[in-house]
């Protein structure tokens, strides 16, 4: 135990490497899902739990957890993915619960470093940020563990699976679920926000001419890792935000398939 | 073999809404090969997912062999339409085609034993056909076992699709326009293999868009709008077809 005190940087580098392989990990299989917009609809729905929860003496990620599933219950029960209003339904949502969440921190006479959640603050990240990082990597690897066929069948032909008698709405809310605890589980490392980046990024990098989800998992997180890697070093040399770093060079990293074309041209 | 009989089904999307089927009674008998034709919202879609087993209809009711459809549901298999599928899914072919055998539910027809009792066809290829690589050999895939579904042409698409279809232990397919967006030798093609699947003992249901000669190729055409307009030959159904009340498909230059 001396020895991670000593080392200040250590939790947050085993939380830097668990997210770096979870997020695109989890990011592959929404994207093909096309499920990425829901994303960004329980990333923004988590802060009004955030706040309930710390009113009420619970533990923040649990209130984040359900907010954000709440959030992407209530999109998909007023409209479904065919409808040409979903989107619209989808960013109605998102922007009433992050005002909701806004509008009931100073009711609730609570104090919340909004810039942490939102855009996170790795260096400074404890034991607890590491746990919950871990349990959403286990519930990942569970999830895929047992579900990773019924994963494959739903996201390529819905109709096919549920016809074949797959519960397609359960493996729907198992993967809300799970995408919940990966966001809040993230909140150090990037933040809900920005999480989003770490969550679609890698994926586009790790997806190219990959022949099955599994190795498109595989690629993504490697990516996610290096990606992950290189910001929380910079943000250490260079005293920078890690959330915003790592942000930075997913953009930056788009650039890789370009560059790789030029140099095999 | 196995009979589909459905009788007098009526079905609804909404209290509210007419009726998307209105008393449609149709039998697909074994190893025939019938078509499934009516202009666009004529309910033939409704029709195949609800023979399917997916949607209940309001009334009526749907028999194989006698026995309700929800005893027997894994006898019926359908090939959606190609809109419903998500093409960029990484996935090999062969993968993809394996799916057709993956069956969760718990109904008493999901026993693997109707593997079995397919086998039992004479015909040497159906004995097959439960094997993968005979599959997708009998559909002319098997050379693009290793490659990804999106770097195929929509023929293969088609064909693929086909193949997982048939992978199940069905006995009854229903193909949900199959050959739409395809050109005219691609369709030709497929409807030359679905023939053949018919003629070695599978009774295929395929809906189309297409009143053309194409319909040549079926042992016997239902004509949907609603409810069923005319059954038949192919030609009794071109000599019924002024009597016909197809205003809609002549409007939409589905004639010949």
């Amino acid at each position: 135990m001396s020895f991670i005190n000593n080392n200040w940087w250590l939790v947050p580098l085993i939380i830097t490497i668990f997210s770096g392989i979870l997020c695109p990990a989890m990011g592959t299989v929404l994207i093909t899902h096309k499920r990425l917009l829901q994303v960004n609809l329980i990333s923004h729905c988590v802060l009004p739990g955030l706040a309930l929860a710390l009113a009420l003496g619970i533990h923040p990620s649990i209130g984040g957890v359900i907010s954000g599933l709440l959030g992407a219950v209530i999109a998909e029960s007023l409209t479904n993915r065919k409808s040409e209003n979903y989107e619209a339904v989808m960013n109605t949502i998102l922007a009433g619960m992050l005002g909701f969440g806004v509008l009931i921190i100073p009711l609730l006479g609570i104090r919340i470093d909004l810039e942490a959640v939102l855009f996170g603050d790795l260096l400074t990240a404890n034991f607890g940020d590491l746990l919950r990082t871990i349990i959403a990597f286990l519930v990942f690897i569970l999830l895929m563990t047992f579900g990773y066929e019924k994963v494959v069948y739903v996201g390529l032909d819905p109709e096919g699976a549920s016809a074949s008698g797959i519960n397609v709405s359960l493996l729907n809310l198992a993967l809300s679920f799970t995408t919940a605890l990966v966001i809040v589980s993230s909140m150090s490392a990037v933040g809900v926000i920005l999480v989003i980046a770490l969550l679609s990024t890698p994926t586009l990098l790790g997806l190219n001419k990959a022949h099955s989800l599994r190795i498109a998992m595989m690629r993504s997180s490697f990516f996610g890792l290096c990606i992950s890697l290189l910001g929380f070093i910079l943000s250490i040399v260079f005293n920078l935000s890690p959330g915003p770093a790592i942000s930075v060079i997913c953009v930056a990293s788009l650039l890789i398939p370009k560059l790789s074309q030029i140099i095999k041209s | 073999m196995a009979t589909l009989v459905a009788e007098n089904l009526t079905f609804a999307y909404t209290e509210k809404s007419k009726p998307a089927l209105n008393k449609v009674s149709v039998e697909i008998k074994p190893g025939t090969l019938t078509a499934l034709v009516g202009p666009n919202g004529a309910g033939k879609s409704t029709l195949l997912r609800i023979l399917q087993g997916q949607n209940t209809p309001d009334k009526g009711e749907i028999k194989i062999d006698g026995e309700n459809l929800y005893r027997s549901r894994a006898l019926v298999a359908l090939m959606p339409q190609r809109s419903s599928m998500n093409w960029k899914f990484p996935i090999t072919v062969e993968k993809l085609v394996s799916l057709g055998q993956i069956k969760y539910s718990k109904s008493r027809s999901n026993n693997p034993f109707q593997i079995k009792a397919l086998l039992e066809y004479p015909n040497s290829w159906i004995n097959k056909c439960c094997e993968l690589e005979a599959t997708m050999q009998r559909v002319g895939i098997a050379n693009l076992a290793n490659r990804r579904l999106d770097s195929l042409s929509g023929g293969q698409q088609q064909r693929a699709l086909l193949a997982k279809t048939l992978m199940s232990p069905a006995k009854i397919f229903l193909l949900d326009e199959p050959c739409a967006a395809l050109d005219p030798p691609a369709k030709e093609d497929f409807l030359k293999i679905v023939r053949q699947l018919a003629d070695a003992g599978l009774s295929l249901l395929v809906s189309s868009h297409d009143w053309g000669e194409s319909l040549n190729n079926y042992d016997q055409v239902i004509v949907l709008d609603k409810s069923v307009l005319a059954v038949g030959s192919p030609d009794q159904i071109k000599d019924k077809l002024d009597a016909i009340n197809i205003s809609s498909i002549k409007e939409n230059n589905f004639c010949d």
